[in-house]
C-alpha cells in the first residue's frame, strides 16, 4: 500500500510573504530565486522553467513587491511551487528604483541564510512603498533620508550595535561636543586612533530620533553609514553605487 | 578510464555555452564525433567565420559584417526615429510586427545594478553620439518590463532629454487578444494604472 508522506516530511511552506531580491539563471530555463521572507528571513529556491517564454510564474517574478510564495525542501537550495499577488501594485521608477536595488543589494549581502527578521521584514515593506509612493522626480534628499533610515534599522535589526545616545563608557552623549565614531565601540573620544568617523553629538542624537532635516545631519550620517556599511561588508564594494558614480559620468 | 587529452579539451570547451554542464557537454562531443562529423565541420568553420568577419555596425552597434549593417544602410528607412532595444532579438521582433520604419540601437545588454553591470558594459557613449547626430528628432526605448530594462530605460532617458532630445517608452497593458479573465495581476494592474483617455 502506498503511504503519502506527511507533510511535515517534505518541509513545505505555503503562501509565505516574501519579496524578491534578486534572480540569476540556472540550468536551461530555471532561475534561482533569492527571497527576503517574514518568518524564515533570507532563502534561495529554484524556479523550475521559470525562463521558458510562457512560463506562468514569470510575471509574478517582480522584485518590490509583496508575493505569497510557496516552497519546499529541506537544503539550502529550496524549491519554488507558487507565486502569488498578494497587495497592489507597488511600482518603483527612476532614482528610487535605484534606491530599491540598493536595498536588495545590502540584504543579499548583509543577510544571512534561513534566519528571521520578521522586524527588518516589515520595515522593508514599508520602506518600498514609501518609495512607490513618491513623485516621479523625488528631490535626492529625500531619497537620501529614506536610505539612512533603512541602513540603520537594517544594521540594528542584524544585530550590529550602533549606539547612537551614549558613549563607549556609557556616558550620555552631548549635542554640541565632537565624538570619534568607531565601529563595534560607538562614540569615542575625537583624540587617539585613526579609526572611525569624527562627528557632532547632535548628529547622533537626530540620527537617533530620525531626523534628518539639519543639513550637517545629513551630511555626517550619510559619512557615518558609509563608513559601517564598509566595515561590515568588507573590500568587495557595493555594485548599485558604483552604478551610480559611473553614471554621473554620462 | 582516461579520455584523449584531445577529446577531453572539446568537451571542457563545450562548457562555456549557457547551461551546458559536464553531462551535456560529454554528449555533445561524442555525437559530434560519432555521429555527425560533417555537421562538426560545418560547426567549426561557421564559428571561426563569424569570429573573424562579424563585428559591432558603426551606428546601431548590432553584429554586422560591414562597418554599417543592412538596416542602417537602408536609405527607405526613417532617419529621424531611433529606437533603442536591449539585444539583437528584440529588434527581430520588432522588425516582424512591419510596422516601425526607423532606425536602432542595440545595447547588446542592460543595466542591471545587482549583477554590476554598468553604463560602459551597454555602449551609453556610443548611443550618446548616435543620438545627437542632428537627424534623429526622437528617441524610443523599447528596453524590457522588468525592473533592470526599467532602469535602464530611465537613465538613458534622463541622460537624452538632458541634451535637448524628445525620448519616449514603448506602452505596455493588455496583449492583443487578450481576455482579462486571462491576464496576470501584475499586467492588468499597470494596465489599470497607465490607463488613458478615451478620445
Amino acid at each position: 500500500m502506498a503511504v503519502s508522506k506527511p507533510d511535515s516530511g517534505s518541509h513545505k511552506q505555503s503562501q509565505q510573504p516574501v519579496f524578491i531580491l534578486h534572480t540569476y539563471p540556472f540550468k536551461e530555463t530555471s532561475l534561482v530565486v533569492e527571497m527576503f521572507s517574514q518568518e524564515f528571513g533570507r532563502i534561495a529556491a529554484v524556479a523550475k522553467g521559470a525562463r521558458r517564454p510562457l512560463s506562468a510564474m514569470r510575471g509574478m517574478l517582480q522584485s518590490f513587491q509583496q508575493l505569497a510564495g510557496t516552497w519546499s525542501g529541506k537544503n539550502e537550495l529550496k524549491t519554488l511551487h507558487d507565486l502569488e499577488w498578494m497587495t497592489g501594485l507597488t511600482l518603483l521608477r527612476g532614482d528610487a528604483l535605484m534606491c530599491g536595488f540598493y536595498m536588495n543589494e545590502l540584504l543579499l549581502r548583509l543577510l544571512p541564510r534561513d534566519d528571521a527578521h520578521a522586524q527588518l521584514f516589515e520595515y522593508y515593506a514599508q520602506t518600498v512603498q514609501t518609495l512607490s509612493t513618491l513623485q516621479q522626480m523625488p528631490d535626492s534628499q529625500q531619497l537620501a533620508q529614506i536610505m539612512r533610515r533603512f541602513e540603520l534599522k537594517m544594521l540594528q535589526e542584524l544585530g550590529y550595535a550602533v549606539p547612537l545616545t551614549y558613549d563607549e563608557h556609557g556616558e550620555v552623549i552631548h549635542a554640541n561636543e565632537s565624538y570619534r565614531f568607531e565601529a563595534d565601540y560607538g562614540a569615542c573620544a575625537p583624540s587617539a586612533t585613526r579609526h572611525g568617523v569624527l562627528m557632532q553629538g547632535s548628529t547622533l542624537l537626530d540620527m537617533a530620533r530620525g531626523d534628518y532635516s539639519n543639513v550637517v545631519t545629513q551630511a555626517q550620517s550619510k559619512q557615518l553609514m558609509r563608513y559601517l556599511l564598509q566595515h561590515y561588508l568588507g573590500e568587495k564594494p557595493l555594485h548599485t553605487r558604483q552604478l551610480l558614480v559611473d553614471l554621473q559620468g554620462f | 578510464m582516461n579520455s584523449p587529452a584531445v577529446l577531453e579539451q572539446l568537451i571542457s570547451a563545450l562548457r562555456c555555452l549557457p547551461g551546458v554542464g559536464p553531462k551535456s557537454s560529454t554528449r555533445m562531443a561524442y555525437h559530434l564525433l560519432q555521429r555527425d562529423r560533417q555537421g562538426a565541420q560545418l560547426l567549426a568553420a561557421s564559428l571561426q567565420q563569424a569570429l573573424d568577419k562579424l563585428a559591432h555596425c558603426d551606428y546601431c552597434n548590432n553584429f554586422s559584417e560591414h562597418a554599417v549593417c543592412s538596416v542602417c544602410q537602408d536609405t527607405a528607412r526613417d532617419k529621424t526615429a531611433l529606437c533603442v532595444v536591449e539585444m539583437p532579438t528584440d529588434l527581430m521582433m520588432l522588425e516582424n510586427t512591419r510596422s516601425y520604419h526607423g532606425q536602432y540601437f542595440v545595447l547588446m545588454g542592460k543595466l542591471s545594478p545587482m549583477d554590476g553591470i554598468g553604463p560602459k558594459d551597454i555602449h551609453l557613449d556610443k548611443l550618446l553620439k548616435r543620438a545627437q547626430d542632428g537627424t534623429v528628432n526622437e528617441v524610443i526605448l523599447a528596453t524590457n518590463f522588468t525592473s533592470e530594462g526599467e532602469a535602464t530605460a530611465h537613465y538613458i532617458g534622463q541622460m537624452l532629454k538632458s541634451r535637448g532630445i524628445q525620448v519616449s517608452r514603448i506602452a505596455r497593458g493588455l496583449p492583443m487578444g487578450g481576455e482579462i479573465e486571462y491576464v496576470d495581476s501584475g499586467t492588468l494592474s499597470t494596465a489599470l494604472l497607465e490607463r488613458k483617455a478615451v478620445t
